[in-house]
């Protein structure tokens, strides 16, 4: 009893490697910005790094919905459609507006937000207060079209929820490619020129690999947060047992739509961070094939585990955009292989993905999260006992 | 012992990370061009185009030096959330100069990478003015959408006489409606009729709206979409009867296309690159080489078939290689400088650079999808 109220010395230094861990890779991601050279082992890693962060994001904000309310959505892609659009309509400096929007006289906006806070705060400070300001509004109309759709379509379960959702993120694909609407979205054209990563900035010093990395991370500890408190508890025990959970009182509506809300918000963020990867967007690239890719991700790392999802993220962006290159190359090592040849990295990655499903059956973490105090614990009791048997723990 | 075998797992990935280094006497060309994904056999003929190129000419001369050409492919998966790593890929291995992509929505996608690093990029048949326009790095050596577009209302009107053009394009496709955005205003010029209809991905039931060209009395079908909807469009339009003539854009110049002409009989016409017999020296030669080659012969769809992307593939290498002579150097900012006064006279035709780094080009071919013989026969018309 005295042990447990005691501060636990190996949670103490747990998040002291923590703190150091998440340090050392900021000051990483700012040289990889700024000091170190550009070499074809660093050129790759940024964008696998950014991608990874992004995607992060968005399965984090997928399995808040998926793993711990336990709705089964498949509306992800349209939200990020959403949040992508959101921000790329408020961000084309006014002076490319004919250029982008050519078949729709310039468009309907005439005006963008990173530019007009340009003229006031100096130019780089327009650019990232801009930015920031754009991606707050591409998660508030996710969030917003999330409230509305939500309504009706919360009310369903399980497989008809996944449907509703599923037809909402077509419909609202179809919507934006509607030609009526062409002088806000572009119609079947892409949006370009918009402000991206590069334009992130303090001088001439660049932060075009930390800012990803900082909005989502702020991002992913905000869903974690929830998660910890009286509404993520909420949240759980609706998707463990929906009577249950009425029963001691849980308004089930509306912790669903709270969830469902919030997750849409994290997806427009995350779209909007995805439209500054890519540079140009396009409604046609958010299929519903891009929700599965996600899905894919959050039950490799563990449904219901943010760890999880995040180490997935980036070990499948890493493998699919990187890793598995060489296999179409034709080559290994200097030695020709005849069956290395285009699309045969598809074919291995689909081959590593069933491995991965039948030897990690609950994902890598399982529902656990990777913590550093318990593999200082771990690590104690090895080293003092020799008898360990101790686990991963929450 | 799971965990033994994640971690092999990791560490031979790791390994394939070791690239081999090039030599000093080495220039790489970096190819930009869908393999997999929807635009992947239309990719890999343009690309085959290059391969053949490169076999034919390896090497390159600077001041006197002899430099080997190496062509690095990169797969965009004819995907714009891929471009930016596929771009990447070619500006990590050193590229002085990148060729592609087929298909425009790409090329703008990984516009901005190559943009960032200073490498110029020549685009074969992105058609697209969205390509060129504010990206100064970005060239190309085809034929505009602009023009394409109203070349279609032209010989509709003129050679083919209609009044009346019923146009059908792929919504959330910014080709098709590019193309038909362009029809359109050319077609308002001369008095033609037009009604126009987008229909959703992934259709395969087109009985609705050719019953619409139908009611509407259209003599003429102009369809700017990718070949698998063309093949569907030409099909249900044969077995419904319709007496009409179908056109499609450059996309249409495809060996699949004239298979559904043949087992139709319908009237179709498409424009393109290249007409058939123009080049006899580098059409013998191409063949030769996909014969030989199994693979290569299995990338151009298992016949011999020449498309025009694979010979605009082989004039965008040698231009590539104009460029880097005039430049004198393997610097990408060099060739850059130099691009703009590039000129070269290829299989499909003389190539210089005007406004916005497009090819000056005044002509194009129409070709006309022969039911008996099962052969293109390509015309030659004036750029509108």
């Amino acid at each position: 009893m005295e042990k447990t109220l005691r501060k636990d010395p190996a949670k103490k230094i747990g998040s002291a490697i923590a703190v150091c861990l998440i340090a050392a890779l900021y000051i990483f991601l700012f040289l990889l910005d700024n000091v170190l050279p550009a070499n074809s082992f660093t050129l790759m890693l940024i964008p696998v790094l950014k991608k990874g962060a992004i995607y992060s994001l968005i399965c984090v904000s997928m399995n808040l919905l998926n793993g711990f309310t336990g709705l089964f959505s498949l509306g992800q892609a349209g939200f990020m459609l959403l949040g992508a659009y959101a921000y790329a309509v408020f961000a084309i400096p006014a002076e490319q507006h004919p250029a982008v929007y050519q078949y729709f006289d310039g468009g309907a906006i005439g005006f963008s937000i990173p530019e007009a806070l340009g003229k006031l705060l100096g130019e780089n400070a327009g650019a990232f207060v801009g930015s920031i300001l754009c991606i707050i509004i591409a998660g508030i109309v996710a969030a917003a079209f999330a409230a509305l759709i939500g309504i009706p379509v919360l009310r369903l379960k399980s497989d008809y929820l996944a449907i509703a959702t599923l037809g909402f993120a077509e419909i609202i694909r179809a919507v934006f490619q509607w030609n009526s609407l062409g002088p806000v979205t572009n119609g079947s054209n892409m949006l370009r020129k918009y402000t991206s990563f590069s334009a992130i900035k303090i001088g001439s010093v660049k932060l075009a690999t930390v800012f990803p990395f900082l909005i989502a991370m702020i991002c992913i500890g905000i869903i974690v947060l929830l998660i910890n408190s009286s509404y993520g508890r909420a949240f759980k025990a609706v998707r463990d047992d929906e009577v249950a959970a009425e029963a001691m009182g849980i308004s089930l509506f509306k912790h669903k739509m709270l969830s469902f809300v919030i997750s849409s918000f994290f997806a427009g963020v995350g779209g909007a961070l995805l439209a500054m990867y890519q540079t140009t967007i396009q409604a046609s690239a958010f299929k519903s094939a891009m929700t599965y890719e996600i899905l894919l991700i959050v039950v490799i790392g563990g449904i219901g585990s943010i760890s999880g999802s995040c180490i997935a993220s980036f070990l499948y962006i890493a493998c699919n955009e990187w890793w598995l290159r060489f296999l179409d190359s034709g080559s290994f090592f200097g030695i020709s292989v005849p069956f290395f040849r285009d699309g045969f990295r598809k074919v291995v990655f689909s081959v590593i993905i069933m491995v991965i499903v039948l030897f990690f059956s609950r994902g890598i973490m399982g529902d656990k999260e990777l913590s550093f105090a318990g593999l200082v614990r771990k690590f104690q009791k090895k080293s003092a006992a020799g008898t360990a048997k101790g686990g991963a723990q929450k | 012992m799971k965990k033994v075998f994640a971690l092999m797992l990791a560490v031979v990935m790791v390994m394939a990370l070791a690239v081999p280094a090039f030599a000093d006497d080495t220039i790489t060309i970096g190819v930009f061009e869908p393999l997999t994904g929807d635009n992947g056999p239309g990719g890999k003929q343009e690309t085959l185009g290059m391969q053949y190129a490169n076999q034919e000419t390896p090497t390159v001369e600077i001041d006197g030096t002899t430099y080997n050409v190496e062509l690095k492919v990169a797969d965009n998966e004819s995907s714009t959330d891929k471009a930016v790593s596929a771009a990447t890929e070619l500006v990590a291995s050193g590229a002085s100069i990148v060729l592609g992509s087929y298909g425009s929505s790409v090329a703008i996608a990984g516009s901005d990478t190559f943009g960032e690093a200073g490498i110029p990029v020549i685009g074969v048949t992105c058609t697209n003015p969205q390509v060129t326009v504010g990206n100064d790095h970005y060239f190309r050596i085809c034929f505009t959408d602009p023009g394409q577009g109203a070349i279609h209302a032209q010989f509709a009107k003129n050679t083919l006489g209609a009044s009346k053009v019923y146009c059908l394009g792929e919504l959330g496709n910014d080709y098709d409606q590019g193309l038909l955005n362009y029809f359109q205003e050319t077609a308002d010029e001369l008095g033609l009729e037009v009604q126009k209809e987008d229909f959703p991905n992934g259709t395969s039931d087109f009985t609705a709206y050719l019953t619409n060209a139908k009611n509407f009395g259209a003599e003429v079908i102009f369809a700017p979409c990718s070949i698998p909807y063309g093949q569907l469009i030409i099909q249900q339009a044969s077995s419904q009867g319709l007496d009409v003539v179908i056109t499609g854009p450059d996309t249409w110049d495809s060996n699949m296309i004239m298979d559904s002409v043949v087992a139709t009989g319908m009237d179709v016409y498409c424009t393109t690159f290249y007409g058939e017999g123009g080049a006899p020296e580098f059409e013998e030669g191409f063949k030769a080489w996909l014969n030989s080659d199994d693979t290569a012969l299995a990338n151009n769809g298992g016949n011999d078939m020449i498309a025009a992307v694979s010979v605009m593939g082989y004039d965008a290498y040698y231009t590539a290689l104009e460029a880097i002579k005039a430049a004198g150097s393997a610097d990408p900012a060099d060739i850059l400088a130099a691009l703009p006064g590039v000129t070269y006279t290829g299989a499909t035709g003389s190539i210089a650079f005007g406004e916005n780094g497009d090819a000056v080009r005044s002509t194009a071919f129409i070709k006309h999808a022969n039911a008996e013989t099962g052969e293109w026969e390509a015309e030659l018309t004036e750029l509108g």
